[in-house]
């Protein structure tokens, strides 16, 4: 890898990029999008009070969910783009590797998808600054911002390089998007459901057909006549028995979900143990997902202290504690796709070629 | 410090096919360094194809090739060293300009960021782009794009030259230029191969010339053949309103001894075949002996032509067999035998490389 062609190749690609009109419509669409999202949250949330954690990573993700339909068009068509514009083998008969080419389109790809993180950054900052924010939620929510958009651009470049059609390589770009977004909530909904095992409950309860049917057990002052509960029979116990989805058998799944990615690495932020924005819902929902669901479940309602405690109800912060971290594992999976089609494509673009795409034109 | 004597192009049993489509089938050549070799062919024939493998970017399914001593399968960075190439066409990035395409050319390879400035800026002068140096390459015409191309293949001073139809597109005056470039360029020692189907510009520049017919390279003892064989001479008579171009045609084919109908007419011009060049001579002593006011007499078509329509219409006699009987002179139209006559364009239209 020579970095002097490397920039080299960098330096063409931007500098098209930079020149040509439609790349400024689309930053100009971009920004439009974002004000006009930024309008709409700021009068959804002075509704509220309180709202400011919720409504700044309800914009981090409004802008994540933007580059992610913005990114493929930028990259899914480097390769297979020059080839038919005759531009690719003039290169390829120059020094500049394989390798050289496809990593030099893929920075660029990058570099001009950070471009519309620029654009953001103005937006992200007042949405910073109209709420109390920790600032290491918005340092890690960006730095992921950065990294995904590099893996769109290596699966764009990557695929760009190994199908031979522009627009059926941006399609396929949006594909693999379309499946780590919405394809994995799928798949953890759909195999959580299918992997379902029966849960069993055992309940038993004071006989409350007993009492006579103008007696509230409940009551402060017991009405003449009424037993109290400890004279109350207790039923038999009954054991039922259904169907539990085991979602904590498939949550890896959502792991490689983009969103679940930024929002299992920003550090959660509670308020009194409940999540306080929409990284910390997202990430407390697919960790409880993690946990199993009990086989056997029992309610002795005979138990005074089944009801009768003052154990409260354990909270999400309670509950999550313990579970894994899962961004690191999604955000692995994504670079090993991202990296896999970058080889393959490098394998596909190398030259001396020995086979061509089909109906392609190596000149 | 490559040697002269070092950089020709080598080329031994080349194959190689796309599918069913058989593009280059059996091709052995040698292209000597200081001269200009042209590859002679219809369209079709696998002269791009074969550009494509000596440029190393295509892997041949067969045979050897050698560029100044390096095998561009074996060592592609080594070849392309030593090769400039010229894409039959010119793919340029959209927006930029002719100087940043050169450039940027020089710097992939390997040139310092000023050496590739000078670099060029010297090349746009050479092919007199200078003026259109700040141009975005894509408002160039086909004729300054051809030329650009050329340029750009000359970016790293390359000793051996591949140059896919480079005049295709030229003025006639660049194409004078580009001939007394080329022929610059083989003067100090380089390899220059250049391929064409439009024969009378080869003619005016190649020193050497390789055949090829569906994909086959044609044996130099056929070639050789097929250029002494008969061909059709050119004559002309100065124009006077008191003889028809008919009574010449009489009178030329009464001198030489031939029946009316041996000697044709096209425009204002008489055809005349001839069994070699000797006869020809003769031919023409005794017309002017006999008075007739001749002012032209040539080959109605060049050598290169004359060769490679001698062996397409002998067709496939086996890739070195020599045809037996005599051939047939050319048609008076010497473009009509042009259609394939043997294997028709199988390619497919959207486009394997022919």
């Amino acid at each position: 890898m020579n970095l002097h062609r490397l920039g080299t190749i960098i330096g063409i690609e931007l500098r098209q990029r930079v020149r040509s009109v439609a790349w400024y419509v689309l930053l100009a669409v971009f920004a439009v999008i974002l004000i006009g999202m930024l309008a709409l949250s700021f009068a959804a949330f002075s509704l509220l009070s309180g709202g400011n954690d919720w409504f700044f990573s309800l914009i981090i993700m409004l802008v994540l969910l933007l580059t992610l339909l913005v990114s493929p068009t930028l990259s899914g068509s480097a390769v297979n783009g020059d080839r038919d514009a005759a531009t690719l083998a003039p290169v390829q008969v120059t020094l500049a590797t394989t390798s050289e080419i496809v990593v030099g389109k893929f920075l660029a790809a990058w570099v001009s998808g950070l471009a519309f993180l620029l654009v953001a950054l103005p937006f992200l900052a007042v949405a910073t600054l109209a709420g109390r924010l920790n600032p290491t939620v918005i340092i890690t929510s960006l730095g992921i911002l950065i990294i995904e958009v590099g893996i769109v651009a290596a699966i764009g470049v990557g695929l760009s390089a190994i199908v031979a059609r522009p627009l059926f390589s941006v399609a396929s770009t949006y594909l693999i998007i379309a499946a780590l977004t919405i394809g994995t909530l799928l798949a953890f909904w759909l195999g959580g459901t299918a992997l379902r095992t029966t849960q069993t409950t055992v309940t038993r309860d004071f006989d409350y057909s007993a009492l006579p049917p103008t007696c509230d057990p409940w009551a402060d002052v017991r009405a003449e006549g009424c037993p109290s509960f400890d004279e109350l029979e207790c039923t038999e116990t009954t054991t039922n028995s259904f169907e539990v989805a085991r979602f904590d058998r498939v949550w890896w799944v959502l792991a490689a979900n983009p969103f679940v990615i930024l929002a299992d690495a920003t550090p959660p932020t509670y308020d009194n143990g409940y999540p306080s924005d929409l990284f910390s819902q997202i990430a407390s929902g697919v960790r409880l997902a993690q946990i199993p669901p009990e086989q056997q479940t029992s309610y002795d309602g005979c138990d005074a202290r089944g009801w009768n405690a003052s154990d409260p109800y354990p909270t999400t912060e309670d509950q999550v504690r313990g579970t894994a971290p899962s961004w690191f594992v999604g955000l692995l999976v994504q670079l090993l796709i991202a990296a896999g089609l970058m080889a393959w494509g490098v394998a596909r673009t190398r030259t001396p070629a020995k086979r061509l795409p089909p109906g392609t034109r190596i000149a | 410090m490559v040697g002269a004597m070092d950089v020709g192009i080598d080329v031994a049993g080349v194959r190689r096919s796309f599918g069913a489509v058989h593009a280059v089938q059996e091709v052995t050549f040698r292209a000597a360094p200081g001269r200009v070799t042209g590859l002679v062919g219809p369209n079709g024939s696998g002269k791009t194809t074969l550009m494509l493998m000596l440029a190393s970017l295509l892997r041949p399914d067969a045979g050897r090739m050698s560029i100044g001593g390096v095998d561009p399968v074996a060592d592609p960075a080594g070849a392309r060293r030593l090769l400039g190439w010229m894409p039959d066409s010119l793919g340029a990035w959209p927006s930029l300009t002719a100087r940043e395409v050169l450039v940027a050319t020089g710097q992939l390879y390997d040139l310092a960021r000023d050496d590739a400035r000078a670099r060029a800026d010297q090349l746009l002068g050479l092919v007199d782009l200078a003026a259109l140096a700040g141009a975005p390459a894509r408002v160039l015409s086909r004729g300054q794009k051809q030329r650009l191309a050329l340029a750009r293949a000359l970016v790293h001073d390359p000793q051996v030259l591949l140059l896919d139809e480079p005049a295709s597109g030229l003025d006639p005056q660049s194409r004078i230029a580009l001939r007394e470039l080329l022929r610059r360029l083989a003067a100090e020692g380089r390899t220059v191969l250049i391929s064409s189907h439009v024969l009378s510009e080869l003619e005016e520049v190649v020193d050497d010339a390789v055949f090829l017919v569906d994909g086959r390279t044609v044996a130099g003892e056929r070639i050789a053949a097929a250029a002494t064989r008969t061909r059709v001479w050119r004559l002309r008579a100065v124009a006077d309103a008191s003889r028809s171009l008919e009574a010449d045609r009489a009178q030329v084919a009464a001198t030489l001894g031939r029946a009316f109908d041996d000697v044709a007419a096209d425009r204002r011009d008489l055809l005349v075949p001839f069994a070699d060049e000797a006869a020809a001579v003769a031919g023409l002593r005794a017309l002017i002996a006999a008075g007739l006011p001749i002012v032209e007499f040539a080959p109605a078509v060049g050598d290169l032509e004359h060769a490679f329509l001698d062996l397409r219409a002998s067709g496939h006699a086996g890739p070195t067999g020599a045809p037996s009987g005599p051939v047939d002179p050319p048609p008076a139209d010497p473009h009509a035998g042009w259609a394939p006559p043997h294997a028709p364009d199988t390619r497919p239209d959207d486009g394997s490389p022919a």
